[in-house]
């Protein structure tokens, strides 16, 4: 009868406990009702994001120390499907459909916060080619440096998005997308339109490990 | 009556309970229309779930990204959280069977049974999946058996869920789950593919002659599911580690209520069931490493007044699975293994089983293949050994045993192709190296192991 009387307390826990939130990712306004919203909501992106943007599997992008502005950008054109690519329409649309404004403001301040993540180490000569190509581009082709909008170590600034530390497997996928124009990035297709596979896995080596 | 004549009606009700618990197979579109997310996203390939997919069945079947039809109370109390639009959702399987030789006739003694059966539907399933209110998730389903011909409430599973954030600098470095369970099939509430449940094959001909028992916990002969009904607690901590434990009691649907001598298998008072799990997960790729079982008194029944002594049931079980998913390459396997430890009381006395102690022992592996999530397959082997007595496996044409073993063992071939990720397309081979105690004239007719080896063509749709 042990196990019963087991079953009966956790019983009595589930059903009178609250959720004891201690995150205080707010933004300047916000109503309590719209915090609770944002807490629920990154409750619901931690499940692929990982805790504090830190995600395991290559498929979801890390979103610690994501600019903010860029993440707004992002969700807004999950919202409106205005950006296309596969996994965008697979996860998504559905999931920035009924973001509000403010929640969506509460997201991107939340991860923007977050510390960024620490790169992992790889191929040494790869990532040595990915270095040159991020710092100098590829001038005989009208590739310029990837460092120029998303800064010299790759932190991104304003709508250019944070590099440094991200999936290798995520972003040769961008990259990808972007070149095949199902992901709608017209300044990115123009740059990345030329760059070899051998290229963009060198770049994205470089990116993850720093 | 003799006691041997009186335990053929026992073990062909056991073989008329396989028919409605073959067939575990479900995914279910209204899932993907409350979140609006693709069915790629909580499955590899359906019915099988990912991490993510995981997570949505232990966070109670609620999240939802669809408009909600809201109402609150004068302290600003949320009193109702509803989908504008209901998840409801359809399944369709259509199938054709054929074995090896044909079967006997059920009415005229040394005739066969026409070689090879199309149902259409083999089963049609009508579903309520998602959310009831905040936190609050069902999956539940109805089906038309295209064999048996009738409606019928099959697996069901309704959630309530707390979910709780703490530790760290954000207060959200951990995360636990605490969660309530009400279901009709022990291991049906599982978020993993290797519990009975869930696990392969998927789906299977319920036309096709299967093994004459099974554990308690198993699909098949000897299964409770939806035979009993349960409440249970279970615990998630940081996407690692999960605990479960569920009572469960008789529940059977249709015949005598209160139940009665009519009815068998009925079990007895309350039957604990335990779950305990890990899960690693690392780049593509996880790995969960468990253990579950279930502690069960039975009545038999069937003539036999449900009073006295009981039959009693210890299922223990373990159970591995890894998972890969890659951009274009999916790779599954799935093991379990289970000891069942029968003490027959209950059956000996009435005549239905000659040994008090009985075991059962069933070892399942499975490995399965995708390419892009649209075409795989899965090569699976199964085996079940166990004692040998005279009343509890009789000989009979096609279904018994001439030995009085349970021992069956085989293996299954599996090809899928998917057009679309809710559509499948499916061609089965199973192959029996034994069959209930023997591979030669297995049932005592002059039938061997391989007449019973099935090939299975199936459409399944889900819309």
């Amino acid at each position: 009868m042990k196990l019963h009387f087991v079953l009966l307390v956790l019983s009595a826990a589930v059903g009178l406990g609250q959720a004891a939130y201690a995150a205080d990712e707010t933004i300047e306004g916000m109503t309590a009702a719209q915090k609770a919203a944002l807490r629920k909501t990154i409750d619901t992106c931690t499940t692929c994001h990982g805790t504090n943007g830190n995600s395991v599997a290559p498929t979801f992008p890390n979103l610690a120390a994501q600019t903010a502005p860029y993440i707004e950008a992002q969700l807004h054109a999950f919202k409106d499907q205005s950006r296309g690519d596969p996994d965008a329409q697979a996860y998504m649309w559905g999931m920035a459909s009924q973001l509000s404004d403010s929640t969506i403001s509460g997201i991107a301040a939340y991860y923007a916060a977050q510390a960024a993540p620490t790169g992992k180490a790889g191929d040494p000569a790869l990532i040595a080619q990915g270095k040159r190509l991020f710092e100098e581009g590829v001038p005989a082709r009208q590739i310029p440096p990837c460092a120029s909008c998303h800064g010299k170590s790759g932190a991104g600034q304003v709508v250019f998005p944070r590099l440094a530390g991200q999936h290798a497997p995520y972003l040769l996928k961008q990259i990808l997308v972007i070149q095949s124009a199902l992901r709608n990035a017209p300044v990115m297709h123009g740059i990345v339109k030329d760059l070899t596979k051998d290229q963009i896995q060198a770049v994205v080596a470089y990116l993850e490990s720093i | 009556m003799s006691l041997r004549t009186f335990a053929i009606p026992t073990w062909f009700l056991a073989a008329a309970l396989y028919i409605g618990t073959v067939a575990p197979s479900q995914a279910v579109p209204s899932f993907a229309r409350q979140t609006g997310m693709a069915c790629a996203a909580c499955h590899t390939v359906f019915p099988e779930l990912t991490p993510f997919g995981r997570e949505f069945k232990l966070n109670g079947y609620v999240l939802d990204n669809m408009k909600q039809v809201t109402g609150i109370d004068t302290a600003a109390n949320q009193t109702l959280a509803l989908n504008s639009i209901p998840p409801l959702s359809v399944m369709l399987q259509v199938s054709y069977t054929r074995t090896n030789k044909a079967l006997p006739d059920s009415a005229i003694s040394g005739a066969l049974a026409k070689d090879g059966d199309l149902l259409f539907p083999q089963q049609v399933s009508l579903f309520y999946a998602g959310k009831i209110a905040e936190g609050l998730g069902a999956f539940m389903q109805i089906t038309y058996d295209g064999a048996a011909d009738h409606f019928g409430f099959d697996n069901t599973d309704i959630r309530y869920v707390h979910h709780w954030s703490f530790g760290g600098v954000n207060g959200n470095d951990h995360n636990l789950i605490l969660g309530l369970t009400l279901n009709n099939n022990p291991t049906v509430q599982d978020p993993w593919n290797t519990t009975p449940a869930w696990g392969f094959p998927y789906s299977a001909s319920n036309t096709a002659p299967g093994p004459i028992t099974s554990a308690k916990i198993d699909n098949g002969a000897g299964g409770f599911g939806q035979s009993v009904a349960g409440l249970g607690v279970y615990a998630w901590l940081d996407e690692h580690f999960y605990a479960e434990l569920t009572d469960y009691t008789s529940a059977i649907t249709g015949g005598a209520h209160p139940l009665d001598s009519s009815q068998a298998n009925v079990v007895h008072a309350l039957a604990p069931y335990w779950r305990v799990a890990y899960e690693q997960r690392w780049d593509r790729n996880s790995l969960e490493v468990g253990a579950y079982g279930l502690t069960a008194r039975a009545l038999p029944g069937n003539g036999k007044p449900l009073s006295g002594p009981t039959d009693k049931y210890r299922d223990a079980a373990l159970d591995v699975q890894y998972q890969f998913i890659g951009e274009d390459h999916l790779f599954t396997a799935l093991a379990t293994y289970i000891d069942e430890r029968q003490t027959l009381d209950a059956s000996v006395q009435d005549g239905l089983a000659a040994n008090i102690d009985n075991n059962l022992k069933t070892l399942k592996l499975t490995g399965e293949y995708y390419y892009q999530r649209k075409i795989g397959g899965s090569i699976g082997y199964f085996s079940t050994r166990g004692s040998s007595d005279p009343l509890l496996y009789v000989a009979a044409a096609a279904t018994g045993s001439a030995n009085s073993s349970p021992n069956t063992g085989g293996y299954i071939l599996e090809v899928n192709y998917l057009p679309w990720l809710n559509t499948k397309l499916q061609l089965q081979y199973t192959g029996y190296t034994k069959f209930n105690g023997g591979k030669i004239n297995y049932d005592g007719s002059g039938r061997d192991a391989s007449a019973n080896n099935t090939t299975y063509l199936l459409t399944w749709l889900n819309f």
